[in-house]
C-alpha cells in the first residue's frame, strides 16, 4: 500500500484545488433573478420620497432594538467593499455608574451627515460636498490630499484615513444605494431593522446621545430612538480608555520650525536697527533656511502631495487653506529678503499671521487640549523665546520658563489629555521639560546657539505632545 | 468654461471615485462595487455557531469567493448574518495558515516542514509503536464541532473501526454534551424539539443561561419577529444584552437555577396550571417528581436563588397562563456541576405544562458549535454511529452492515470522555493522542493543568487550519487542513436542519479537507479498504443517510446535496416516506413530538429529577469571589483561531480581557474603571482590565472566554451525567493590579 500514497496524494492534492466553476455544479438556482431580493424589506428603511427644501436624510437609530450585534459594520464593510481593516461604522456602549439599577445601552453609529459638517468646514481642497437634495455629506476621493484634518475637525472619529491610498474615506449613507431606492448596507444588515434612513429638519437636533459630543458644534443628523428612560450619568464605554494620540511627525517638525522661522525673523527685524546687516542677514538665511525645511516637512504629511496645489480652494472657511496661503505669502517673501534684507520686518509680519492661521487651525477643531489659552502661547511662545535667544538671552530664559509652567496646567486634574501626560506619555513630558531646563540653564550661563539647538529640541518635544496628548472626541465606544 | 475649470479644480472623478462607485448586480444583491461584481453566487450555511445561517457567497468566473453576504432567501437568517458570518472569509487569508505538515525535530526541538509522506509515516509509526508498546487504547482522538458531518464520521469510524482506538471524544463535550444526555434520558432519543419558528410563535419565551443578543444574534433576530407581544424572561445572574432587552430579567444567585427550576415546578402544581391530561398520556413519573418539588416552597426558593417571591409567582403565571410558552437553554445551564439535571428540569417544565409538540413552545437547548448536532449524531463518540449504542449487537452489527465492516471491528463499549482521556494521559494510559480543529491548550478548563498533561504525551498529532494555536505549538507532528469554504459537506444546525457547506476557495500550499486527511491516513494505516466507499463527502452522505434510516433522525429521504441547498436546508426527521408524501415547501420549518409520541421505548416522555447540591467551588474567606465566564461579544469565536484573523472583527471585540466587577466591590477594593486588576484563582493568575457595572451582582466577576488567560483560573468540575464542565463557577481573589 505505501506505494500507492504519493498518487493517491496528488490525486487529493489535485482534488482539493479544484473548484466548481460558476456554470458547474451548484450555481445558484436564483441566477436570473435581477431584482434586489432584500427589496421587500426596503420600503420600511427607507423613505419613499426626497426630502424637501430644508429637509434631508439621517439615519434613525432605535437603541431598543440595537442590541450590539455589530453586523452592520461588517455589512458595511463587504457590501461596501472596504478595505481589509476598514469600518466605515462602530457600535459602542452607553453605561450607567448606578450601583442600584444595571443599564447598558449599545449604539451603533456611522458618519451623522452634520448639518453643518466641521470636516466640510475644515477641508483646504473642498473634498466634501453636502448633498443639496439629501444632505449626504460626502467625500470626493479624487479631490482628497490626504491631510486628514478632517480627522481632527470630526467630533465623532467618523474620517478614516487609508494609508494605502494616501487618502480619507468615510460613510456616504450609500447614497447609490439610496437613489436607486435600495436601503444602506447597514439598514439592509440589521438583524433587528434598528436602523433606518429617515428625513428630518436640517437643523441642529433637540436632543442627540448622552455620553456624545455637543451637537452644537457640527449638528449631527442621526437621531437616536428610546422608549427607556435613560438614567442620568450615563458614560461611555470608553470613557476611562486612554488612547495616545497619533504623532504626526512632518506636522511637528513644520510647527516647530515655522515659528523658529519667524521667531529668527523676528530677531533680525530687531538685530537690524542696532547691528550690521551682514551679521543680521545670517539670522535672515537661517530663518529662511528653517522655514524652506518646516514646509518641506509638511508635504510629508500628504498622502496624496500631488493633488495639493488645490489646497488654496478652502479659504473661505478653512484655516488650513489660510495657513497654506499665508505660509506660501511668507516664503515668497523671505526668499526676496533674501535679496533685499531690507524687506525682514515685513517677512516677519507676514510669519506672525501665517503662524496665527497655524494655530487657528488646531483652535477650530475645538479640542479642549487645543483652546486658544494653550495653543496661541505654544505656538507664540516658540517664536518670542527663539527670537529673545539672539537678542536678549535672560528673558528668554524667563519666557521659556513661564511657557513650561503655562503647559504644565494640562497635567493636572482630570482632563483626557492629563490623563495621558501623567500616564502614557510622562516620560516625553519628562524629555520636554528636561530639554526646557537644560535651555534655561544655557540661556543664562552660555547664550548662543547651543542654547537655541537645546530649545528647538525641547520645542520639538513640546510639540509631539501637542498632538501624542490631544483629547480625541469620539462617539461612545466598548470598553477596552 | 467655468465647468472646465470647475472640473480642473474639483476632481469628482477619477480612479478612486470609481473604484468605490457602486454598481447593479444580479443574483438579488442590489448594488455592488464594480470591482466585486460576482460572475455567480452559491449558497453555503456559516461554519461558526449553531445558528446554520446561510451565507451567498460571491464568485468570480474562476469560482473563486470574492466576497459574501447574508442570504435573503434561506428561511433561518433571512438576509441577516452576524459580523462572524460576514467575515468568514477573511480568515481563510490569514499568514498563519498551516500550509505543510510540520514534524517536530528531534534534534532542534523546533518543527519544521516535511512532506505528506514523512509525516503520515510518522503519524502511523508513532502510533503503532505506542499501541504495540501500551495497548491499542493508549492513542485517543479530540476531535470537534467545527468540521463537517462527513468528516466526523469518517473520523470516529477510522479512529475506532479501522485504528482500533476506543478513547474518541471532541470539544461537544465542552458545549453540548449535557444536552445529548438530557434529551437521551428524557425523551429517548438526543432530539431537540423546535423549530426556529417557535421563537416567533411563542407567546412567553423564557431564556434560562442564554444571552442570544451576543452569542446567537440571528435567533435573537427571529425573536424581535415574534408578532405575539410575547413575555421574554431572561434568567441569568448577569444583566446581559439580553437582559437589557427582554420584559423581565430574574436575577438569580449563580448556580442555583436547578432550586429555582423546581420551585416553579412547585409552584405550578400548587396553582393547579399543569395539563394533567398530557402528563397523563405522555409522560411518565410526574406522581414522584411532584411529591420531589413539593419541599421547594417559594420561601425556600426564594431564600436559595435569592429572587423574590413575586418574581417567582410572576414567573409561575407566565408559565403557567400563556398559551404558548417555550422556555431555551444553552451555556448557563449546559456548563454546570448539575447540568443535566437542570436541562431536565427545563424539559420537566414543559411536559408538565404541556408547552411541548405545539407551535411557540418546547424545552429548546440552544447548541454552540455550528456542527455540534452533527457529531451528536455521527462523532461516534458517545453513541455509535448515527445515534446507536455501542453496547447493543443488534446496533453494531446493523452499522457494520452499512458501513461494509466486520461486526468485531466495533467496541462493545464507549469510550472514555474528554476529561477521563486528559486523567488517563496523565496516568500514562493514554500516551498518543490526534486533536483536531480544537484548542484545548486554550479552552480546557483548568487550562495549565491540560498543558501540563498535554506535555506527557509521547506522541501529539494536531490537525488544524492554522500552526499558531495553542496546541498546535505543542504538537509533534502538525497535519495542515483546509478549512470551512475550502471544502464540502453538511453541517447541523440546533434545529436539525442540514445545510450544505461549499468549496468556494483554494485551501493554501499543501492544506487538505480534514476528509481528504482521514482518507490518507486510512491509507497509510492500511485499513484503506474499509473505507473505499467514502470517496467523496457526498459519497459518505449516502452511507450517513442509511445509517439514519430508521433511527428518530432518519433522513434517508434527501435526495444529495443540491435538493437540501434547493430546499433550504432540510429538517431531519426525514424518512423517505415524507419526501413522496408531501413537497418541501410545506416542511420548511418542522417540530417534533406534535403526536405527543416519544422516542422512548413506551413513547412516554421521562421525568428526571435530583436535589440540588452545592457548587463545587464555592468563594470563600481567601478567594471571596464567584467568578462566571462566558462569551464577551458577537466578533469573538472560541479561542480566536479564526476571529482573530479578520482585522473588521479584531476591531469589533475588546483588545484586552476586560472584567466585570459590581461598583460596591470595585469601591471596596479600590478599583477605578479602566484599572488594572488581578485576578487569582486557586490554580493560577490573570490580569484584566476593570469594567465597573452593576450588571454583575456583588461579589460576583464576569470575564469573556475568548483570551487564554481566563481557563488558567476556571476549576474543572464536571456533571456527573454528561461529562460536560462547568465552566462558570469557581472562587477567586480579585485585587488591584
Amino acid at each position: 500500500m505505501p506505494t500507492s500514497i504519493p498518487d493517491f496524494l496528488s490525486e487529493l492534492l489535485a482534488e482539493q484545488n479544484r473548484l466548481d466553476t460558476p456554470v458547474a455544479r451548484f450555481a445558484t438556482a436564483h441566477a436570473s433573478d435581477a431584482a434586489a431580493l432584500v427589496a421587500p424589506l426596503t420600503s420600511q428603511l427607507i423613505p419613499l420620497t426626497a426630502p424637501r427644501p430644508g429637509e434631508q436624510y439621517a439615519f434613525q437609530v432605535d437603541l431598543d432594538s440595537c442590541t450590539g450585534c455589530k453586523s452592520c459594520v461588517a455589512a458595511c464593510h463587504s457590501l461596501n467593499g472596504l478595505d481589509e481593516d476598514e469600518t466605515w461604522r462602530d457600535v459602542g456602549l452607553l453605561v450607567s455608574p448606578s450601583r442600584a439599577h444595571p443599564f447598558t445601552q449599545t449604539v451603533t453609529a456611522a458618519c451623522h451627515h452634520c448639518a453643518d459638517p466641521a470636516c466640510l468646514n475644515g477641508c483646504p481642497v473642498l473634498a466634501y460636498e453636502k448633498d443639496a437634495v439629501t444632505g449626504i455629506v460626502r467625500h470626493l476621493d479624487d479631490q482628497c490630499i490626504g491631510c486628514s484634518y478632517c480627522i481632527l475637525k470630526c467630533p465623532y472619529d467618523v474620517p478614516k484615513y487609508s494609508a494605502r491610498l494616501g487618502i480619507v474615506r468615510k460613510c456616504d449613507m450609500c447614497h447609490s444605494r439610496l437613489a436607486e431606492g435600495e436601503a444602506p448596507a447597514c439598514a439592509q444588515a440589521c438583524p433587528t431593522h434598528a436602523i433606518k434612513i429617515v428625513t428630518v429638519p436640517v437643523a441642529v437636533s433637540p436632543s442627540f446621545l448622552p455620553a456624545a459630543p455637543d451637537p452644537s458644534y457640527t449638528a449631527p443628523t442621526t437621531r437616536y430612538l428610546s422608549a427607556r428612560t435613560f438614567p442620568p450619568n450615563l458614560v461611555a464605554g470608553d470613557a476611562t480608555t486612554l488612547r495616545v494620540q497619533p504623532a504626526h511627525w512632518p506636522l511637528v517638525v513644520m510647527l516647530t520650525l515655522m515659528p523658529v522661522a519667524v521667531g529668527l525673523a523676528g530677531a533680525a527685524t530687531v538685530r537690524s536697527t542696532t547691528t550690521p546687516e551682514s551679521v543680521t542677514y545670517y539670522v535672515t538665511l537661517y530663518s529662511w533656511i528653517a522655514g524652506a525645511l518646516g514646509l518641506g516637512a509638511s508635504v510629508f504629511h500628504l498622502g496624496q502631495p500631488l493633488r495639493a496645489w488645490r489646497i488654496f480652494l478652502g479659504w473661505r472657511k478653512s484655516w488650513l487653506s489660510r495657513e497654506a496661503l499665508a505660509f506660501g505669502a511668507w516664503f515668497g517673501l523671505a526668499t526676496v529678503t533674501l535679496i533685499f534684507p531690507r524687506l525682514i520686518a515685513a517677512s516677519a509680519g507676514i510669519g506672525v499671521i501665517a503662524l496665527y492661521c497655524s494655530a487657528m487651525i488646531y483652535i477650530d477643531t475645538r479640542r479642549q487640549f487645543w483652546r486658544a489659552g494653550q495653543t496661541m502661547p505654544r505656538f507664540f511662545g516658540t517664536a518670542l523665546i527663539v527670537a529673545l535667544t539672539l537678542t536678549s538671552p535672560p528673558v528668554a530664559a524667563l519666557v521659556l520658563l513661564s511657557k513650561i509652567a503655562w503647559e504644565s496646567r494640562t497635567q493636572h486634574g482630570q482632563s483626557r489629555s492629563a490623563h495621558l501626560q501623567r500616564g502614557p506619555l510622562t516620560a516625553l513630558v519628562a524629555a520636554r521639560e528636561g530639554l526646557a531646563l537644560i535651555s534655561v540653564v544655557l540661556l543664562l550661563t552660555f547664550p548662543g546657539w547651543t542654547a537655541l539647538a537645546f530649545l528647538i529640541a525641547g520645542e520639538l518635544l513640546e510639540r509631539l505632545l501637542f498632538f501624542r496628548a490631544v483629547d480625541a472626541p469620539k462617539m461612545p465606544g466598548q470598553p477596552a | 468654461m467655468k465647468t472646465s475649470l470647475d472640473r480642473l479644480l474639483h476632481a469628482r472623478t477619477g480612479p478612486m471615485t470609481s473604484a468605490m462607485v457602486l454598481r447593479p448586480a444580479d443574483f438579488g444583491l442590489g448594488r455592488v462595487p464594480a470591482r466585486l461584481n460576482p460572475a455567480a453566487t452559491t449558497r453555503s450555511i456559516c461554519g461558526f455557531c449553531s445558528t446554520g445561517c446561510a451565507l451567498q457567497i460571491h464568485l468570480n468566473d474562476l469560482g473563486e469567493a470574492i466576497n459574501l453576504s447574508a442570504d435573503p432567501t434561506y428561511p433561518i437568517n433571512l438576509g441577516m448574518a452576524c459580523p462572524k458570518g460576514w467575515e468568514a472569509l477573511a480568515p481563510l487569508a490569514a499568514p498563519d495558515r498551516a500550509t505543510a505538515p510540520l514534524l517536530r525535530n528531534t534534534a532542534t526541538g523546533a518543527l519544521a516542514p516535511v512532506s505528506w509522506e514523512r509525516a503520515l509515516a510518522a503519524l502511523t509509526s508513532n502510533f503503532k509503536r505506542i499501541q504495540q508498546e501500551a495497548g491499542p487504547h493508549a492513542v485517543a482522538v479530540l476531535s470537534t464541532g467545527q468540521i463537517v458531518t462527513e468528516e466526523m464520521a469518517l473520523l470516529g469510524a477510522l479512529a475506532k473501526f479501522g485504528m482500533g482506538l476506543l478513547h474518541v471524544d471532541s470539544n461537544t463535550r465542552q458545549c453540548m454534551a449535557t444536552s445529548h444526555v438530557a434529551y437521551k434520558q428524557s425523551f429517548g432519543f438526543d432530539a431537540p424539539p423546535f423549530t426556529y419558528a417557535d421563537f416567533e410563535e411563542s407567546d412567553a419565551l423564557i431564556f434560562i443561561g442564554a444571552n442570544p443578543c451576543i452569542a446567537h444574534p440571528i435567533m435573537w433576530q427571529r425573536v424581535m419577529m415574534n408578532r405575539r407581544n410575547p413575555d421574554i424572561v431572561i434568567i441569568d445572574p448577569r444583566a446581559t444584552e439580553t437582559a437589557q432587552a427582554a420584559t423581565l430579567h430574574v436575577s438569580l444567585r449563580p448556580k442555583s437555577d436547578l432550586t429555582l427550576l423546581y420551585g416553579l415546578a412547585h409552584l405550578l402544581v400548587i396553582r393547579g396550571t399543569i395539563k394533567r391530561d398530557f402528563i397523563a398520556a405522555h409522560t411518565s413519573g410526574f406522581e414522584e417528581f411532584s411529591a420531589f418539588v413539593r419541599e421547594f416552597t417559594p420561601a425556600h426558593v426564594s431564600a436559595e436563588t435569592g429572587v423574590p417571591v413575586a418574581t417567582l409567582e410572576r414567573l409561575a403565571e407566565i408559565i403557567g397562563t400563556r398559551e404558548r410558552v417555550s422556555l431555551w437553554w444553552t451555556m448557563g445551564v449546559n456548563q454546570s456541576h448539575e447540568a443535566t439535571r437542570t436541562a431536565q428540569a427545563i424539559i420537566n417544565l414543559a411536559l408538565m405544562t404541556g408547552n411541548i409538540g405545539r407551535p411557540g413552545t418546547g424545552a429548546n437547548s440552544i447548541t454552540g458549535q455550528c456542527n455540534a448536532m452533527g457529531s451528536r449524531l455521527f462523532g461516534n463518540a458517545t453513541s455509535l454511529l448515527g445515534g446507536y449504542d455501542f453496547s447493543n449487537a443488534e446496533h453494531r452489527s446493523k452499522v457494520a452492515g452499512i458501513i461494509g465492516l466486520p461486526p468485531s471491528v466495533i467496541p462493545e463499549r464507549t469510550g472514555y470522555a474528554y476529561d477521563q482521556i486528559l486523567d488517563a494521559i496523565d496516568r500514562g494510559e493514554i500516551r498518543g493522542l490526534w486533536v483536531i480543529a480544537t484548542n484545548t491548550a486554550h479552552s480546557w478548563i483548568n487550562q495549565s493543568r491540560a498543558r501540563e498533561i498535554f506535555g506527557k504525551l509521547d506522541f501529539l498529532v494536531v490537525q488544524d487550519m492554522y500552526t499558531t494555536t495553542e496546541t498546535a505549538k505543542m504538537a509533534d507532528l502538525v497535519l495542515p487542513a483546509a478549512g470551512w469554504g475550502e471544502k464540502e459537506g453538511t453541517l447541523i444546525n440546533s434545529e436539525r436542519r442540514l445545510g450544505v457547506v461549499k468549496k468556494v476557495v483554494r485551501a493554501p500550499g499543501q492544506a487538505l479537507s480534514d476528509f481528504a486527511i482521514f482518507r490518507l491516513v486510512a491509507d497509510a494505516w492500511g485499513c484503506g479498504e474499509f473505507f473505499q466507499a467514502w470517496r467523496s463527502p457526498e459519497a459518505a452522505f449516502q452511507i450517513l443517510k442509511d445509517l439514519s434510516r430508521g433511527q428518530p433522525c432518519d433522513f434517508s429521504g434527501i435526495r444529495d446535496y443540491a435538493q437540501i441547498d434547493g430546499a433550504g436546508g432540510i429538517q431531519w426527521p426525514f424518512p423517505e416516506s415524507i419526501r413522496s408524501r408531501s413537497d418541501l415547501g410545506e416542511n420548511r420549518e418542522r417540530r417534533l413530538f406534535s403526536n405527543g409520541k416519544f422516542f422512548t421505548p413506551d413513547t412516554r416522555a421521562r421525568f428526571f429529577f435530583d436535589p440540588p447540591r452545592p457548587m463545587a467551588e464555592p468563594p470563600n474567606k481567601d478567594y471571596p469571589f464567584l467568578l462566571m465566564t462566558g462569551r464577551g461579544s458577537s466578533a469573538q469565536w472560541h479561542t480566536g483561531s479564526r476571529t482573530d484573523k479578520s482585522a473588521v472583527l479584531r476591531k469589533l471585540a475588546p483588545t484586552v480581557l476586560t472584567v466585570e466587577i459590581h461598583p460596591d466591590d470595585a469601591a471596596e477594593l479600590s478599583i477605578a474603571p479602566g484599572d488594572n486588576v488581578t485576578i487569582r484563582s486557586r490554580r493560577g493568575h490573570a490580569k484584566a482590565v476593570a469594567v465597573v457595572t452593576s450588571t454583575v451582582q456583588r461579589r460576583q466577576i464576569f470575564l469573556p472566554m475568548h483570551f487564554a488567560a481566563v481557563n488558567r483560573l476556571t476549576f474543572a468540575s464536571f456533571d456527573p451525567h454528561s461529562r460536560q464542565p462547568g465552566y462558570k463557577a469557581c472562587a477567586v481573589a480579585v485585587s488591584r493590579a
